[in-house]
């Protein structure tokens, strides 16, 4: 559990150091658009990438391509980080990336649609500006294919 | 996570997630994002679990209808206990620790051997592997980890090298955990975490590599042990 007080003191140390403040004034799209209508990205940070993909440097502020037609087969890991459990990611790849679960939302209309590509950042050992300039290349991109919806997942 | 959140959002595009750790959300302040008790690497809760994952999903996805924000929301459900570690068997007796043998290559071969049957039942069940980072048999990385190993005065000593180490033990760590959960269920993360770190070879490998580049007093190395060692891992 991710519940700071279930942690050891080293842990709790590590990821309080983590806290950040604000990157700026708050950014807020309003709502409006009923989720039936809302065409979705997924968007993860879990180091994500085809077999056949550049795997992740060590520290790495550049995304990678998921394509939306990706099979679970086609996709591996290659995260910096060593503190979080794989073995689940390798029972089950919608632990980390819900692709299955949003095709299954998309059948049921309960969301308009899917993006034509996802996308996976590698979110370890940078500050949070590092990211800035591919998440605004990628949110031109997501316009683009007429994406108004992202859905992030951590590791 | 959150300054990706926070970058796309500021360009128009409306974002809603997962969050894992509860503190470090709530200082960044992006717009949208919904907690959960869940372990890290696990941010849906439960492998397998259609039905529990899709909850997961729409709560989130509901936090696209506030009114205003940011929203930093609690999901109220936890993962059930995983089934007692003591019903999860691991597949194989692995062979002797290799320290201070001088023989990491044999060592790790020996290993590889050993969990190869169950890594194939692992693939055939699963339909997939997630080794395949490094681009090469893991039986090649064991080699190229062995050298390293059995030649104390040899370290790594270019960002290259470190890239391909890294690599490198992704493909065999996958190889090993996939192996040791070859069969059917919820995977018991803290048994298989305490088998890699207490009991294989190649555990014991990263654990010597971690103290060798500790030693060395090379600033990126002693980095380095970072992606080597996880903090908890001989807490098991």
């Amino acid at each position: 559990m991710v519940r700071l007080s279930d942690l050891p003191d080293y842990e709790r140390e590590h990821l309080l150091d983590k806290n950040l403040g604000p990157l700026g004034p708050p950014a807020w799209v309003p709502p409006g658009t009923p989720l039936r209508e809302r065409r979705v990205a997924l968007v993860t940070t879990a180091g994500l990438h085809r077999r056949s993909d550049s795997a992740f440097d060590l520290t790495d502020a550049s995304y990678r391509v998921l394509p939306g037609d990706l099979g679970a087969a086609d996709l591996v890991m290659s995260h910096s980080s060593v503190n979080f459990d794989r073995s689940g990611f390798a029972e089950d790849v919608n632990l980390v990336f819900p692709i299955d679960r949003f095709r299954e939302l998309a059948e049921d209309d309960v969301i308009g649609g899917l993006a034509s590509n996802h996308f996976s950042f590698m979110g370890a050992g940078l500050l949070p500006e590092a990211y800035e300039a591919s998440a605004r290349d990628l949110a031109r991109i997501l316009h683009r294919d007429g994406v108004d919806t992202a859905f992030l997942t951590p590791v | 996570m959150s300054a990706v959140a926070y970058y796309l959002e500021s360009a128009g595009i409306a974002t809603t997630g997962i969050s894992l750790v509860r503190e470090n959300t709530k200082a960044l302040r992006p717009p949208r994002f919904l907690w959960v008790t869940f372990p890290l690497g696990r941010p849906l809760g439960l492998p397998g679990d259609a039905a529990f994952q899709r909850r997961v999903v729409l709560a989130a996805l509901a936090l696209l209808d506030a009114p205003s924000g940011p929203v930093l929301e609690d999901y109220p459900e936890d993962v059930p206990d995983l089934p007692g570690d003591d019903v999860f068997a691991c597949p194989v007796r692995f062979p002797p620790r290799a320290s201070g043998r001088g023989r990491w290559g044999s060592a790790l071969l020996e290993e590889i051997a050993l969990l190869r049957p169950w890594y194939a039942l692992s693939r055939e069940r699963r339909g997939r592997t997630t080794v395949g980072v490094a681009g090469t048999l893991v039986e090649t990385l064991a080699e190229r980890l062995g050298a390293l190993l059995d030649a104390p005065e040899r370290l790594p000593g270019t960002l290259a090298e470190l890239t391909e180490l890294k690599r490198t033990l992704a493909d065999l760590r996958a190889f090993h955990e996939e192996a040791v959960t070859a069969q059917p269920g919820d995977p018991p993360w803290r048994e298989v975490r305490r088998l890699l770190w207490r009991e294989s070879v190649l555990g014991d490998a990263m654990l010597t590599l971690r103290d060798r580049f500790d030693a060395s007093g090379d600033p990126r190395l002693r980095a380095f042990t970072r992606v080597l060692v996880p903090r908890g891992a001989l807490e098991d």
